[in-house]
């Protein structure tokens, strides 16, 4: 068997879950299965939110190594779906080689993206439903879901770009509060913190904080602490735009 | 009515986080639902528990754990969307606004306050979590071996 071809296989799927937002124990478990699927008793694997190690000793030969950085990404639970159905498949059935490689690619390939307009539409909807959520009235709720899909037109745009965290979660922080602070201040909304705290709810850094706890308590350290720093940033980052964003409308609206 | 509202509209809000993270079909129906379900577990449980707010996070969190696992032995497809998803409502979002901001504006009381709350909510969620996942995940390890053992017998 071509041991090569195995491990760039079981790296690339390792690379394409993480890619699709799966959980550090998913990771290393699809690729150790798959490793062992195919005879392979003294593979190992490591994997943190953005890089992932797979190692592997053939019988009679020296230990090879690839590493696959994984970038800034997004959640994408279809795909994460389509490759466990994957990797359950190849395990049960271990195919040649080429043949698991070809699947692979077809199922990353299958991914059709969702229409930017259905998108914007569910930013709207999430956020206003955040700031009823939080107790908003009617009229929060527009503001938040104007919010919202500011956020949905600025966030995308900017991890295109290619920017960073911290910054694309400070500009959406900005772009809420100066919309947030801007519809209050011409009476369109009534409680300026609900239809923030709604608005900011598009970023989910909640989310990232519950995931920290869960690898810490689950004994993925590396990864936890990885988490953390991306929780604490992105709160920083929003609090930050829109602390800058109400100072600048309470100082125009001043002068006005 | 008030316990029905807050439930619906978390339904709605993870609707729109089914289409960002591209859930589409039953399964976003079914995410949402938990979320919704989720929500109610939290308010149901406050006057039992005192209104100690980390404390009904927990009791949510296991049920929704539960949930998540049975839609995915239903479903036949992991757990993580439905945990994803379904949690939205119940994280602490807000809270680490709130703690950053508390943060920037240089009130450190206020800071360590909301910031300790935030994290004891977090941890709460996420024991939650485990201990359901953890009971489960024993309880395969147990099926696995005692099939192993039967399928050796003759």
């Amino acid at each position: 068997m071509d041991y090569d071809k195995l491990l760039t296989l079981s790296s690339d799927l390792g690379y394409y879950l993480l890619l699709s937002g799966a959980e550090i124990y998913r990771v290393e478990e699809s690729v150790q299965y798959l490793l062992n699927a195919y005879g392979v008793e003294t593979g190992e694997v490591f994997a943190i939110p953005n890089c992932v190690i797979v190692s592997l000793t053939a019988p009679g030969q020296k230990p090879i190594t690839q590493m696959r950085r994984v970038p800034g990404h997004g959640t994408d639970i279809r795909r994460m779906e389509d490759l466990n159905a994957l990797c359950r498949g190849l395990c049960a059935q271990p195919p040649d080689l080429d043949r698991a490689a070809e699947a692979l690619a077809e199922t990353v390939g299958r991914t059709p993206h969702t229409p930017v307009a259905v998108e914007l539409a569910a930013y709207v909807l999430l956020t206003s439903a955040f700031c009823l959520f939080f107790g908003g009235t009617a009229r929060d709720a527009f503001c938040g879901g104007l919010c919202g899909l500011a956020v949905g037109l600025v966030v995308p745009f900017l991890t295109r770009l290619g920017t960073n965290l911290f910054f694309k979660a400070m500009v959406g922080g900005f772009c809420c509060g100066l919309l947030a602070a801007g519809l209050t201040d011409l009476g369109v909304g009534e409680h300026i913190d609900l239809i923030i705290i709604g608005a900011i709810m598009a970023q989910a850094p909640g989310l990232v904080i519950t995931n920290f706890m869960r690898d810490i308590m689950a004994g993925d350290m590396m990864s936890g602490l990885v988490k953390l720093a991306e929780a604490l940033l992105t709160g920083a980052g929003i609090a930050l735009g829109t602390g800058v964003a109400l100072s600048l409308v309470n100082a125009v609206w001043g002068v006005l | 009515m008030e316990l029905f509202l807050p439930c619906l509209y978390a339904f709605l809000a993870c609707l729109g986080f089914c289409v960002l993270f591209r859930i589409s079909g039953p399964g976003a129906v079914l995410c949402s639902l938990g979320g919704a379900l989720a929500w109610l577990v939290y308010l149901l449980t406050g006057p039992i528990m005192g209104n100690n707010d980390v404390i009904q996070y927990f009791w949510a969190a296991v049920f929704l754990s539960a949930y998540a696992e049975v839609m995915a032995r239903v479903r036949k497809c992991p757990a993580t969307g439905y945990l994803l998803i379904a949690f939205i409502p119940l994280v602490p979002g807000a809270g680490i606004y709130n703690m950053m901001d508390a943060a920037l504006r240089g009130d450190t009381q206020d800071f360590l306050t909301t910031g300790l709350h935030t994290l004891s909510i977090a941890g709460s969620l996420a024991v939650g979590v485990l201990v359901v996942s953890s009971l489960v995940r024993m309880q395969n390890m147990l099926q696995h071996r005692r099939r192993s053992k039967g399928g050796g017998e003759p």
